[in-house]
């Protein structure tokens, strides 16, 4: 255990080697250590590097931090990897786009020339082809996508600690190591794109499954692109103020009309094909299967219509999140998922696409973070760090303190209930946890207009059908 | 919050404050309790219009009296339900308490005699209202064609943002003799019930006081509204609101039933090159950006959000709305208190949005944002912020401009009010403006100061629409009989 505590105070990504279970078994000060010695690490040698780092530092009077509470006011706005102008987009200004994702990564990006690159996905790809960055696109709620400026090998390392929260959970080596036992990849979605969880995918299709052949995508070849993701946000928000006929669409897009229409067509055949290799391929076996829930229950609907259930081995993973924000599932919906798949070992994580290390759902219904996230909980109204202990409810806050190339500190959207910072779970662990009850706090009460990543795909389907409708 | 707060349903002239249903109020934190009104739909719509004879038989002096006399008893400082109301407007409102104060203390001035006169004269015609106004001889001679404005049976979803809404919807009710039920909102369900309540107390049984009810309902409610919007109980909907809201309400449409919408609007402003002649045109300049921004503490739609400003985009030209920005900050936060104050439920996603412009700054300039005291951000190229439908709590974004065709093709028919200076610039846009869907031109300063002549309001004649225009043609009996015979 003193080994995990001064390993993770030297070096928190040395978390990516850990025993996952030691994490919540901290005492309090160890914990707290980890998470001071953490910051002030990140703080010492991403502040010179990142020029919105300093001036945030140097504005709030902050040149040293001596407490967890004293780095609260360095975390970066929920808004700050999306603060680029959309006229970057609208005008094609992708060397603006560059160099203002440059000011939030230690990589060097001075070097790309983006002549020539019109859309969102063909400038994913060239950071990709030419630099370290595998950039992570996010959802959007207003067509504006965050970028987050992650590393080749920072997403290896982000499943590599998910693998092991499913090896150790319940203790070290108490569940299957998928990274040396492999399992086929089964995954309800898009083969490529560039949001976390298809960024996941595509490790976990070499990681957990040992290489794409022993792994199924409902869509194999077709590529979720942010470019369509962005205007199906800025259609949705348009629709919300019904100006959706003023959307002006970028011609680059336009262009690809043609390509989104015949995807569309295929997409009955794609499912078919989906259930098919499904049930031919891997009948029986222990699969790993990454979705969100709301995704999850309409395949299982689909699965069921065509009298297909019980389809995996017993021994089979299931790992989930997202929660069903957004859409709206029956009270069973559970039942009907695992009737279908004929497995219920589950694992349920709180996450973002902005954090490396995401937090797991424990039997009491608690989300625990890891050491390696430092969560705070601010009043919402003056955006202070509320008490480290007792049960707080206020606006969620975290550091992330594995990336070592840009600031994980970010306030988050979300409203919640944080305990655990001086009692444990009744599940054992120690440690801040989450309970159940997570909203965002721009949601309207009593009402629901958001995109989140459970309802995106849908979304994404209406902008295809809108881009293809249009006859601009 | 508990639910102390009892809004009463007030059902032609009676008060029934038997209140069973709690609601959640805006802004997370307040409740309030009111009537169940499933219970009294039948005494709430009026059985047959024939039962709005009783307000034919008063005249419109008498009305213009009856007003008067309500009016003098709505002074805040002595009627007890203002009182109420305005305790829980501090907790619902965006409206600081010193801007509501002066809301509330203004309200008495709204029925008094000249005033309610001038209004049913400019916004109908006090002959129309009176009887029925026989129109010039016609083409044919034979003929003669008299016209009356007559009241019509109305459900009106009324705004919370300002509670004078409320406030000329009772008088505007009296005046064109109709009969309303108004459905309050949940960010003022008091104010028009105060008003209303301060009319039973004072004539229970007069015919204005038993053809207006207030009522609070949350909206949607299909079992209500399925029951109200129904053409052979109501005839008009006039909806002020929020796009969903509105468009909710359009399932219910069919012939018989009108809807007038006062839709959610944005304002806006445009600045020529004047401005900068000289250091005193600029500071008067500012100051008057200022009210337009500020007034309300931004929380009406005549207030301006982004404001064009023919700088130029050249460095020098950025200074000058670099400038322009730091004056207007400092005189946002030299508003006088009844008109603006710091925000006190400041917007944290706005904050959110403000705080990330630390990112991007060579695009924008903030002037304030740290708290609450507002904000003015300059945008360092001729495009305006993304959110600039979320500016709000006295936050407004500069776009510097070199062609003022930039700021017209910016106008919409989401566009209320735009402030411009100068005044020749109006008179040269004023047409092409109007073509783009602006609905109000005021010098710079006047978006949210003046409107103090009653006039039409985001392009329509709401109070013309909200009355039945009949019609009475009378011909010569010899001259129609001859039409049957060949």
């Amino acid at each position: 255990m003193s080994d995990l505590v001064e390993n993770l105070k030297r070096d928190p990504v040395s978390f990516v080697d850990a025993h996952y279970n030691e994490g919540f078994a901290l005492r309090r000060e160890e914990r707290d250590a980890i998470g001071l010695a953490g910051l002030q690490k990140r703080f010492a040698e991403l502040r010179p590097a990142l020029p919105a780092l300093a001036k945030l530092a140097a504005d709030q009077g902050i040149d040293a931090i001596r407490t967890i509470d004293d780095a609260a006011p360095l975390l970066f706005p929920h808004t700050a990897y999306k603060s680029y102008p959309l006229s970057f987009l609208e005008r094609g200004q992708f060397d603006k786009l560059t160099r203002w994702l440059g000011g939030l990564t230690t990589i060097d990006l001075k070097g790309i020339d983006t002549t020539g690159i019109q859309t969102i996905d063909e400038w994913i790809a060239l950071l990709e082809a030419r630099t370290d960055i595998n950039l992570i696109h996010t959802f959007g709620t207003t067509g504006k996508l965050s970028f987050l400026p992650r590393t080749k090998t920072q997403g290896w390392q982000t499943t590599t600690i998910n693998a092991h929260c499913i090896r150790d959970f319940a203790g070290y080596n108490s569940g299957p190591d998928v990274l040396t036992h492999h399992m086929p990849l089964i995954s309800p979605s898009y083969r490529h794109g560039a949001s976390a969880i298809i960024r996941g995918m595509n490790r976990m299709a070499v990681d957990y499954a040992g290489g794409y052949e022993n792994a199924l995508f409902l869509y194999p070849d077709a590529y979720f692109s942010a470019d369509v993701v962005s205007l199906a946000g800025r259609l949705r928000a348009a629709e919300a103020r019904g100006e959706a006929g003023q959307l002006t669409l970028p011609p680059a897009l336009l262009a690809r009309r043609d390509e989104f229409a015949a995807r569309e067509q295929g997409r009955a055949v794609d499912m078919d094909r989906f259930f098919a290799a499904a049930a031919e391929r891997f009948s029986g076996q222990d699969v790993f299967l990454f979705a969100v829930w709301p995704i999850l229950f309409e395949w299982a609907e689909e699965g069921l219509k065509r009298g297909l259930k019980g389809i995996f081995g017993p021994n089979s993973i299931l790992t989930t999140g997202g929660g069903s924000k957004g859409k709206v599932l029956p009270p069973n919906y559970k039942d009907v998922i695992f009737e279908f798949l004929g497995f219920d070992r589950h694992f349920e994580f709180f996450g973002m696409s902005e954090l490396m290390a995401n937090a797991p759902r424990c039997a009491e219904g608690h989300f625990h973070f890891p050491p390696v996230i430092v969560p705070y909980v601010l009043d919402p109204a003056t955006g202070q760090p509320l008490p480290r202990s007792g049960s707080q409810t206020g606006r969620l806050a975290l550091m992330d303190l594995m990336p070592a190339t840009y600031w994980g500190g970010l306030v988050s959207g979300d409203e919640v209930t944080m305990a655990g910072f001086d009692e444990p779970c009744a599940c054992g662990r120690t440690g801040p946890y989450l309970e159940a009850d997570i909203r965002r706090f721009s949601e309207a009460p009593g009402g629901d207009d958001k995109i989140n990543c459970a309802g995106a795909p849908e979304a994404h389907d209406r902008a295809i059908d809108f881009l293809v409708g249009s006859t601009q | 919050m508990s639910a102390n707060f009892t809004v009463p349903l007030l059902l032609r002239g009676q008060i029934i404050d038997e209140a069973t249903v709690e609601f959640g109020g805006r802004r997370g934190a307040v409740s309030f309790r009111a009537p169940d009104l499933s219970r009294h739909l039948n005494e709430l719509t009026l059985s047959t219009p024939s039962r709005m004879a009783d307000l034919y038989a008063i005249s419109l002096d008498e009305i213009f009296d009856f007003l008067a006399a309500l009016g003098k008893r709505l002074h805040p400082a002595d009627n007890p339900h203002l009182q109420q109301a305005f305790e829980l407007s501090r907790l619902t409102s965006g409206l600081s308490d010193s801007i509501l104060r002066h809301h509330y203390d203004a309200i008495p001035s709204f029925f008094e005699r000249d005033i309610v006169r001038d209004l049913a004269e400019r916004l109908i015609g006090i002959d129309y209202l009176e009887g029925w106004v026989e129109q010039p001889a016609t083409l044919l001679p034979e003929t003669r064609l008299s016209i009356r404005a007559v009241g019509a049976r109305a459900v009106h979803i009324i705004a919370g943002n300002v509670p004078v809404v409320g406030v000329t919807t009772v008088i505007r009710n009296a005046v064109t003799r109709s009969d309303a039920i108004i459905k309050t909102p949940s960010n003022d369900p008091l104010t028009t019930a105060a008003v209303v309540r301060t009319m039973i107390d004072m004539a229970p049984d007069h015919p204005i006081t038993r053809h207006v009810s207030v009522a609070y309902w949350k909206g949607g409610d299909q079992q209500i509204e399925a029951h109200l919007y129904d053409p052979g109980r109501i005839e008009k909907i006039i909806a002020w609101g929020g796009f969903a809201g509105i468009k909710h309400l359009t399932q219910y449409l069919q012939p018989g039933l009108d809807l007038i919408t006062l839709d959610p609007k944005h304002s806006a402003t445009i600045i020529g090159l004047e401005a900068f002649a000289d250091d005193a045109t600029l500071d008067s300049i500012a100051k008057r950006l200022a009210l337009d921004v500020g007034v309300l503490n931004q929380e009406g739609c005549v207030n301006a959000r982004v404001v064009y400003v023919q700088s130029g985009t050249d460095a020098a030209g950025l200074e000058r709305a670099n400038a322009l920005g730091k004056r207007l900050f400092a005189a946002l936060q030299s508003l006088p208190d009844h008109l603006s104050t710091p925000h006190k439920a400041f917007d944290p996603e706005l904050k959110a949005e403000l705080d990330a412009l630390a990112f991007v700054e060579d695009e924008f300039r903030l002037y304030g944002g740290r708290t609450n005291e507002g904000a003015v951000i300059v945008s360092q190229s001729d495009s305006s912020v993304d959110f600039a439908r979320m500016l709000a709590c006295r936050v407004a974004n500069i776009v510097p401009i070199d062609d003022i065709e930039t700021a017209v093709r910016s106008v919409n028919s989401y566009t209320q009010t735009i402030g411009i200076f100068p005044e020749s610039l109006k008179l040269a846009l004023r047409d092409r403006l109007a073509f783009q869907g602006a609905q109000r031109l005021v010098s710079l300063g006047g978006a949210a100061t003046l409107m103090r002549t009653p006039q039409p309001q985001d392009g329509i004649e709401p109070l013309r629409r909200s009355v039945k225009w009949i019609t009475d043609e009378t011909a010569d009996g010899d001259y129609l009989a001859s039409m049957a015979v060949s």
